[in-house]
């Protein structure tokens, strides 16, 4: 049994866990790279890992010749009208079912974690039809709707993870303290799910941002498709995959991701430990 | 003497002051739960119960997409699918599909979040590295493996090339069983960080002690693994399971935007096939039936499956 | 008039009976301790006085009006919180003031207020803290300032104590004491210890399994405990207890003991038979006496506590507690004679467990 020193394992565990983490994301690496060379050097057998020139020329005829800004509005107009209404419902409905007894709460809390694990596939052909009965197809607002179906079960899942770790005494307190009811959710539940309605909102956003199938589905005009088909409808209607300025619009579409791993990634993980999985 | 204890024995209720005085505070109490989950359930019944009640509906009839019209055919949309090769083909693809990427993203999943357990150097920016794929839009992920799967300018071509491993540039996705190898791997990359956060979450809360009693009782590394860490796992990974099968059983994006369902109906999965009879083939009643029949399955499946968890 | 009483409250949970038919009238200014082990329904008990939950039958009325459909927020009452429940976002002065914002006072009567309840329980250095700033004993003086600041006609203190460490503890109850001697309002304490109870209260409700057991101050509670289970419940060391037969001459029975209990009186429900009727004795730790007269025990434990002596003896048969003088020098395996006080002793059915004592 050969010895080892030990900070020769350490060295070597961690040049392996870096090659591996390193190896997962080289795929994003290349799609920033690949944004920033140059058309010459796009096209090079073999392909050159590090650009010999910097250009952001790509990103500025993206920005400029395609409708991607108005994809971005659109995007951002959803993303956020999406987590405001989501929101707003999830904390309310989360409260009702993490700190009353009612007959039936039992029943919709069930309920919640099973539309958790409906296909959107299957709802998305009715939803085209209710849409189009009320005369919202192509509409930003018919996709906020639909986007509920799958964003608000999720929420409510995480916001009641959340909710139910809040000692139950502090909202006696309250209402002992001359709170109604009512009352004692604003004034020390809310303060105190905090935290989790962040993590919340973040997931919620992401979601809203990264949808493709309803965005497909729902709206088929330009001027309302958001990133995810607008993008997608730039590869398609070209004649030639212009695969600089894609990369240059995935690297743009992720940067809302970046900033929230960058300064928010906390409120990420607690989410996912809270509401992901419980053990 | 004692004071205060009556040893009456009164029923509930029968309080002549007053008929359960309590109840009205309490009935107030819950009008008010009700009021606050009430937006939730008027969300839902919209955006899925009507729906999916919708969906089950128009699955007896034929319609044509582009009018919104059609007529009640019972249930010969169900026959028709399930007379049909492509329905059956459909399904095996998703099978496959299902049980590849889920293997690969157990596996990964499992594999990285050990490694993150450990002490390593930026420990923190590793984690926040590794959860990237997940929280990526699908189309950026198509995208970007797209152009890696390049025939001539992808690097995966080049670097297999290159390492000796391969002579000839090969077609990824045009191609079986390349297209569904390509696909279930690529689903593994953007998924696997699931298990990866929800099995680390776990691996931290086993307490240090249940090591160091194993170590003390001789067992070496790979022993502690299957004895001490693996039990505690169980019920994590049992729940991981469920909904990863669950969700990837559903998963249209991703195979939609990478392949297409092709080569022709190669990579079709069945969430595409009701895409296709929706929009593609303009028959929204065939559509609405494959849908149906793919909720059943995934019933039938959940069922047995935490029948058999719960063992 | 603010007195409390509950007539006959019931409260179910599922298939077990929290509180059954309790009857219980409280005093307008009393401290009245509930007292009782864990589960016995003392917490859910005080959880309907302050209205977070309601009765399933009966009626709660605070002085003299049925309060069961008024809601927590108007029923005049404060709480103490095992936990204390101070609001972690908001500082000590926030928690404080709390109340007095829900009552609509405005800042300069809350500015006042603060300031008075500040003064009486030393927090003035504390105003700007948060809860998770402070130790246990200051978060517990937070949770009384903000009950004390509305000034209610009642206190609901549930276990307030038994967070803290010991000394503290002893320290705490104290100032509790002083404090309701103070502002002179009706509290009302739920505790496990019967210590807590025994120094604090005018007057003890022992519960047990939703009951009530008795409601009588202190020492009658010590002295004449109404069954057996307030009589084991009460004293530490606890009581002792003795199976035996009790004849109709007086004799007592037990194994090869005999005890000539003729001068004890019994309540007039109870006639033992010619022959014998099962009883228990019940004899404290201190009504045990060491002479001649007594007959012979084996010492096993020997417990020292500093200022006296814990030893247990066999007792023909039986293992039973005394307290006695440091300086007794006995040793483990040592022979004594021991005899129980008659006058001091107590009988108890062994069936429904009732005190069969004449007094």
């Amino acid at each position: 049994m050969h010895y080892i020193p030990r900070w020769l394992r350490r060295g070597l565990f961690n040049l392996f866990a870096w090659t591996v983490i390193l190896l997962i994301v080289l795929p994003l690496v290349w799609m920033i790279t690949t944004s920033i060379k140059p058309q010459s050097e796009l096209f090079l057998i073999p392909p050159a890992f590090f650009p010999e020139e910097v250009t952001f020329e790509h990103y500025r005829r993206l920005l400029t010749e395609t409708p991607f800004l108005t994809y971005l509005r659109n995007s951002v107009i959803l993303a956020g009208g999406t987590t405001v209404l989501v929101i707003v419902v999830a904390t309310l409905g989360a409260h009702s079912l993490v700190r009353f007894s009612y007959p039936g709460r039992e029943t919709i809390a069930g309920a919640v974690l099973f539309t958790y694990l409906l296909p959107s596939v299957v709802l998305v052909i009715p939803l085209y039809f209710l849409m189009a009965a009320l005369g919202l197809v192509n509409s930003l607002f018919s996709l906020v709707i639909a986007y509920t179906s799958f964003a608000l079960p999720f929420a409510l899942w995480l916001l009641r993870s959340f909710m139910s770790a809040i000692p139950p005494d502090l909202e006696a307190a309250a209402m002992v303290d001359g709170a109604s009811r009512f009352r004692a959710f604003i004034d020390v539940i809310l303060p105190q799910a905090a935290p989790g309605i962040i993590s919340t909102a973040l997931f919620t956003a992401i979601l809203a941002w990264n949808e493709y199938l309803f965005a497909l589905v729902l709206i088929n005009s330009d001027a309302s498709r958001p990133l995810t088909t607008g993008v997608m409808n730039m590869l398609v209607t070209s004649f030639n995959i212009e695969w600089s300025l894609l990369m240059a619009a995935s690297v743009m579409m992720s940067v809302p991701l970046l900033v929230v791993f960058v300064f928010l990634q906390k409120y990420l993980t607690r989410g996912f430990g809270a509401g992901a999985v419980k053990g | 003497m004692t004071q205060g204890y009556r040893n009456r024995s009164m029923t509930p209720g029968t309080n002549t002051q007053s008929a359960r005085p309590g109840r009205t505070l309490a009935a107030r109490d819950n009008l008010l739960g009700l009021a606050f989950i009430a937006p939730t359930i008027l969300v839902f019944c919209a955006v899925i119960v009507y729906p999916l009640v919708s969906a089950i509906y128009l699955s007896l009839f034929s319609i044509y997409t582009p009018t919104m019209e059609g007529e009640w055919v019972g249930l010969a949309n169900f026959q028709e699918l399930l007379a049909k090769g492509e329905f059956w083909r459909s399904l095996a693809n998703t099978l496959l599909w299902t049980v590849g990427t889920l293997t690969l993203q157990l596996l990964f999943g499992m594999l990285v979040a050990l490694m993150l357990h450990q002490n390593m150097l930026f420990r923190s920016l590793a984690r926040s590295l590794v959860l990237f794929p997940y929280f990526l839009s699908t189309v950026v992920a198509v995208l970007v493996w797209r152009w890696l799967f390049n025939d001539l300018y992808g690097i995966v071509n080049h670097m297999l090339m290159w390492s000796g491993f391969i002579d000839m540039p090969v077609d990824w996705l045009g191609r079986m069983p390349n297209a569904m190898l390509s696909l279930i791997f690529v689903g593994a990359w953007k998924y696997f960080p699931f298990v990866v956060i929800a099995v680390l979450a776990r691996l931290q809360t086993i307490p240090d002690e249940l090591y160091e009693a194993a170590t003390i009782d001789g067992a070496g590394s790979i022993a502690r693994f299957f004895d001490v860490t693996l039990p505690q796992l169980k019920s994590v990974l049992v729940v991981i399971v469920l909904l990863r099968a669950i969700w990837d059983f559903k998963e249209f994006d991703l195979i939609y935007l990478m392949t297409g369902g092709g080569p022709v109906i190669a990579t079709q999965t069945l969430p595409l096939m009701v895409y296709k009879e929706a929009f593609a083939l303009n028959r929204m009643g065939v559509a609405s039936a494959t849908a149906v029949l793919m909720m059943l399955i995934t019933l039938t499946f959940m069922i047995i499956y935490l029948r058999k968890a719960r063992d | 008039m603010s007195g409390l009483t509950l007539t006959s409250v019931t409260k179910v949970f599922g298939s077990t009976t929290a509180v059954d038919r309790l009857d219980l009238s409280i005093g307008a200014n009393e401290f009245v301790s509930i007292l009782g082990p864990s589960g016995c329904g003392k917490t859910t008990l005080l959880r309907m006085l302050a209205g977070l939950e309601q009765p399933d039958s009966g009626e709660i009325s605070i002085a003299g009006k049925v309060v069961n459909d008024l809601p927590p927020s108007r029923r005049d009452i404060a709480m103490v919180f095992q936990t204390y429940a101070l609001y972690p976002h908001m500082t000590v002065a926030g928690n404080i003031e709390y109340p007095l914002r829900k009552r609509g006072l405005s800042k300069a009567a809350r500015k006042e207020k603060l300031k008075q309840a500040a003064e009486l329980l030393q927090l003035g250095e504390l105003l700007l803290r948060k809860p998770r700033e402070l130790s246990g004993g200051q978060q517990q003086r937070v949770a009384l300032g903000r009950a004390m600041v509305r000034d209610p006609q009642i206190f609901l203190l549930d276990e307030p104590l038994s967070n803290l460490d010991a000394k503290l503890r002893a320290h705490m109850r104290a100032e509790l004491i002083q404090l309701q001697r103070r502002i002179g309002r009706t509290m009302v304490y739920v505790t496990h210890d019967q210590l807590e109870a025994m120094t604090m209260s005018n007057r003890i409700a022992v519960i047990r399994n939703g009951r009530l057991q008795q409601f009588a101050p202190p020492q009658e509670v010590y002295d004449k405990p109404a069954n057996e289970f307030v009589a084991g419940f009460i004293g530490t060391p606890p009581m002792n207890f003795i199976d035996g037969v009790l004849a109709a001459d007086g004799s007592f029975k037990h194994g090869e003991l005999r005890l000539d209990l003729g001068a004890l009186q019994l309540t007039q429900g109870f006639q033992p038979a010619a022959d014998g009727t099962p009883v228990r004795l019940g004899v404290r730790p201190e009504s045990l006496c060491f002479d001649d007269d007594g007959q012979n025990a084996r010492v096993t434990v020997i417990e020292p506590v500093g200022h006296e002596l814990i030893v247990m003896f066999d007792y023909f048969g039986v293992e039973l507690t005394a307290r006695v003088a440091p300086n007794c020098g006995w040793s483990v395996d040592d022979e004594v004679r021991l005899r129980p006080v008659i006058d001091q002793l107590h009988i108890f059915d062994p069936d429904d467990g009732r005190r069969l004592n004449a007094d």
